[in-house]
């Protein structure tokens, strides 16, 4: 067999292994998740394939709603995203939507260098845009690999920001509670860092940015 | 709220002891770097997590997820995810991950307005415009609906076949096939729709994009 012919047929052995595990651990397994999903969290992560959301937060199918794009970036126009954000937030009632990005992300690193990266440049041009409010702070970082940690930080404070600044999230603060938090994951140690930015409220928005609902 | 937030925490820590006791080098070497084989485009919907269902490790599988696993071709958002994948990644295979039970492919067979979303499941009503023939002839609703995710999943196919980053590729010689999969709830079965396409010459010649 080609490497091509296995690399594909072994993703199909390995999900009849996995669903096999999942009915000698419990018989109902598929039957519950049949009955639909009510999971409490959001999660808007990066593409990256070292970065799973339900392995590395020990979760289960049906307890996360995960959208997952280059860098776990917010934009206001982009109508994916917002479609997700709407189901979760108004359809399936998540308490908690969480923006996580990694250290180490390769989109990020792209956007602090002047490289031509084709397509992918018009969705970095977002990052950049992070880069220069936050320049002076960046700036006095010397070392290249901390101002590049530090931009992952603080990619995902705006990130964070740009979801409240959408209509869908400043309506369910008017209706209920709904927590947005900005996170951070490490390969060094694989530990996830909660960057305590959280926010409820939508005093915790710039006021051009409310919106009256 | 505070506990089902703390809980997250407290699972990632466990999460880490049981990966550093398999293997005490394990983030030092994902640290390194990803070389993924596969590209998931699969649904948000929390009951179809990409790497559990096909037993696959962090690193072995970049992954994109949104409502319908759709493929709409002016979205810069999988585009962008598209280009790293096939131009950075060299991933070997595409994969566009549907499911029976989907939400959102139920709701675009309906006639009820959502808000927001609505532009969103505009996509699917098209898919369906394509195939009503077939659809139209299935009487029971519910069976009409599974046909309606796997022919949803044949179209997200063949839009990324129709996108130039996959054409480049294939113009390249770059090895690169894309697969049409639905999951089942049901019994947490892969089925493969047999609809793999490894070159654009099944594609309508309208489609065809001359190299640069």
């Amino acid at each position: 067999m080609d490497s091509m012919e296995s690399s594909y047929t072994r993703l199909i052995k390995g999900n009849q292994v996995w669903a096999k595990e999942k009915l000698d651990q419990d018989p109902n397994f598929f039957k519950n998740l049949v009955l639909g999903q009510n999971p409490q969290y959001l999660w808007i992560g990066c593409s990256d394939s070292r970065v799973p959301a339900n392995e590395i937060t020990n979760t289960k199918s049906g307890e996360i709603f995960v959208h997952r794009n280059i860098a776990n970036v917010v934009v206001h126009t982009d109508m994916n995203l917002l479609s997700v954000l709407y189901y979760a937030v108004e359809v399936l009632h998540v308490k908690h939507v969480i923006v996580c990005g990694h250290y180490g992300c390769g989109g990020v690193i792209a956007a602090m260098n002047n490289k031509d990266n084709g397509f992918v440049n018009n969705w970095l041009r977002n990052i950049k845009e992070v880069y220069q409010k936050h320049s002076k702070e960046l700036l006095a970082i010397s070392d290249m690999r901390e101002r590049e940690n530090r931009l992952v930080e603080l990619n995902v404070i705006e990130q964070v920001l740009n979801l409240g600044k959408t209509k869908i999230v400043q309506q369910a603060w008017k209706r209920r509670e709904l927590q947005v938090h900005g996170w951070v994951y490490g390969f060094d140690n694989g530990l996830i860092k909660d960057l305590k930015v959280m926010m409820d409220e939508i005093g915790d928005i710039d006021p051009i940015f409310r919106y009256d609902i | 709220m505070l506990a089902s937030y703390n809980q997250l925490f407290h699972n990632n820590k466990k999460w880490v002891q049981q990966k550093l006791m398999e293997d005490p080098e394990y983030f030092i070497k994902l640290g390194k770097g990803q070389a993924p084989d596969y590209l998931w485009i699969g649904c948000s919907d929390s009951r179809v997590p990409a790497n559990e269902i096909t037993g696959t490790e962090p690193g072995e599988m970049f992954v994109h997820r949104n409502i319908a696993n759709m493929v709409v071709h002016s979205d810069m958002n999988l585009l962008s995810v598209l280009s790293y994948a096939v131009e950075v990644l060299k991933v070997k295979h595409i994969i566009v991950c549907g499911h029976y039970e989907c939400g959102g492919v139920i709701a675009a067979m309906g006639n009820k307005q959502y808000g927001l979303i609505d532009n969103w499941l505009r996509h699917i009503k098209d898919v369906y415009r394509l195939h009503e023939k077939e659809l139209d002839g299935i009487a029971d609703s519910r069976l009409k609906a599974r046909r309606f995710v796997e022919v949803n999943v044949i179209e997200q196919v063949a839009d990324l076949c129709k996108t130039t980053i996959v054409q480049n590729a294939w113009k390249k010689k770059q090895t690169l096939a894309v697969h049409g999969w639905v999951y089942d709830i049901n019994d947490g079965f892969l089925k493969d729709l047999k609809v793999s396409v490894v070159n654009k010459e099944e594609l309508h010649s309208v489609y065809h994009i001359d190299a640069q």
